[in-house]
């Protein structure tokens, strides 16, 4: 028997952890959670996810940006897929980095709200096992990097 | 130049996507002070801060590095490569600035160009910001109090926004990429920077003469200041190693245990330990605490002048902090020139 793909949701809305965690729960997936940056960042190093869903807003509304960051900086999760799920760009108005410039090391960007079906696809797309993973940060966005 | 401004309230967001043009360093607490680290967050950045504990220097000049590896089957290998990662540091004070400018007559404009200073130099992109000068800082008399030249962007306080000088190619892709945050500046916001330059100018509350430092320096050569400076010192090159431009080192080959294989590290010197001028033979050029404290001000306020035009002081302040001996190089200066104030 396969062992269950294991995702850790990074956000610090309990709602939205309960609610997708459920979802990728009845999909298969083990799901662990954190609250902040900091214990995410602790938690997938000592734990090695096979996906990481990352929140950009919590305490600080930058936060999840600088703990991708610090992800990318541990040698053992710079491959590890992370989908940014947020709704920054809809909240801030201002902020017209578009994702899709390369400038984000992360997998995919998804907005809030998320589309559960979309979520589940993508997630299924980046932990199987063809997926080539980190694509996103050595492909288009590493010229700038 | 470009002259722009960007809400503070926004810089956060700027921030963000920074880490496109290498990795993130900007002033966070630790313990006491403050130094240049990567932050968790944007809340662990702290822009109003005096001065850190390490100027930028090692960021370019690390405490220790390995030039290259050598083994005895394999050969030479390179590690220049282990110097080219991309660097942001944000929050460089002005005078830190001057200091890398320093640091660049060196190693980079000099007879001899040092490729891994060069090659930190080149990947590393630089935004400055201005402070207000505590009673430590004397960087206005050694004209290190502003800088026009040797960063990418420089953010100057001007209320609700920052005043923002692109200074770089590199600095202008650092705006373009960032979209809409940065704006043009009102009439009124260059006035409040005008304003708030002046403020800053006057709000020095230490200061040195320099004009003719490099006469006077020649002239007390045998000065008894110098071996009172000598009883005091503790040679502990606590002064060297938070200076912006000191840049003595020292180069080892390390073996391993096998005396196979090893590498050439270059490691932080310091020309007021005792071992700085000791050559083969046993000879030791500067035996005396005196002569070491005294190479240590003609080198910085007469020497360099010299050579390369201005002293290779830029008024920080760090030296002042962290001598345990309490020996203040403003104190110093006006003991030299004889002047009561001196303690």
């Amino acid at each position: 028997m396969n062992q269950a793909k294991t995702v850790l949701i990074i956000d610090d809305d309990p709602d939205f952890v309960r609610a997708v965690g459920h979802l990728l729960r009845s999909a298969g997936y083990a799901v662990a959670s954190a609250s902040n940056g900091r214990d995410g960042l602790a938690h997938a190093k000592t734990a090695r996810p096979d996906l990481i869903l990352l929140d950009v807003m919590m305490q600080d509304r930058t936060e999840g940006f600088f703990t991708l960051e610090q992800i990318r900086d541990v040698p053992a999760l710079r491959t590890t897929p992370v989908i940014v799920i947020s709704s920054i760009y809809s909240d801030h108005p201002v902020f017209r980095v578009s994702p899709e410039s390369g400038w984000l090391p992360a997998d995919l960007f998804l907005p809030k709200p998320i589309e559960p079906a979309r979520l589940l696809a993508e997630s299924a797309r980046l932990t199987a096992p063809g997926y080539v993973a980190g694509e996103a940060t050595t492909g288009k966005g590493s010229e700038l990097r | 130049m470009k002259i722009l401004k960007i809400p503070k309230k926004d810089l956060d967001l700027f921030a963000s996507v920074l880490p496109a043009f290498g990795k993130l360093y900007a002033p966070v607490k630790r313990g006491s002070g403050y130094a240049f680290d990567q932050p968790a967050s944007w809340s662990d950045v702290t822009l109003a801060y005096p001065r850190t504990i390490l100027p930028p220097r090692k960021f370019f000049l690390p405490p220790r590095e390995a030039l290259f590896a050598f083994d005895a089957g394999a050969g030479y290998r390179d590690l220049l490569s282990e110097a080219s990662e991309r660097q942001v540091l944000f929050g460089v004070h002005a005078y830190d600035i001057h200091g890398l400018n320093i640091l660049d007559r060196v190693f980079a404009q000099g007879r001899y160009s040092d490729p891994y200073y060069m090659t930190r130099r080149k990947n590393t992109a630089i935004i400055g910001i201005d402070f207000d000068p505590d009673a430590q800082h004397f960087a206005r008399s050694m004209a290190a109090d502003f800088a026009d030249t040797g960063f990418d962007l420089f953010l100057s306080d001007i209320g609700d926004d920052y005043l923002v000088r692109v200074g770089t190619s590199r600095g202008d892709d650092m705006v373009v990429m960032s979209g809409c945050l940065l704006s043009e500046p009102t009439p009124d916001d260059i006035a409040e920077f005008k304003r708030r330059s002046s403020e800053r100018v006057a709000a020095y509350r230490t200061g040195v003469e320099l004009g003719d430092l490099p006469e006077i320096l020649e002239m007390e050569y045998h000065s008894e200041v110098w071996k009172e400076l000598g009883d005091r010192c503790l040679s502990c090159g606590s002064c060297s190693m938070v200076c912006p431009t000191c840049y003595c080192f020292d180069v080892a080959d390390e073996v391993d245990l096998g005396a196979r294989a090893g590498r050439r590290v270059r490691t932080w010197d310091s020309c007021l330990f005792r071992t700085h001028a000791l050559v083969a033979g046993g000879e030791n050029f500067r035996k005396n605490r005196s002569s070491r404290i005294m190479f240590r001000f003609y080198h910085k306020q007469r020497g360099f002048v010299a050579e390369y035009g201005r002293p290779s002081c830029v008024g920080c302040g760090r030296c002042i902090g962290a001598c345990p001996a309490g020996i203040d190089i403003v104190s110093v200066i006006r003991m030299i020139r004889g002047q009561s104030d001196a303690h």
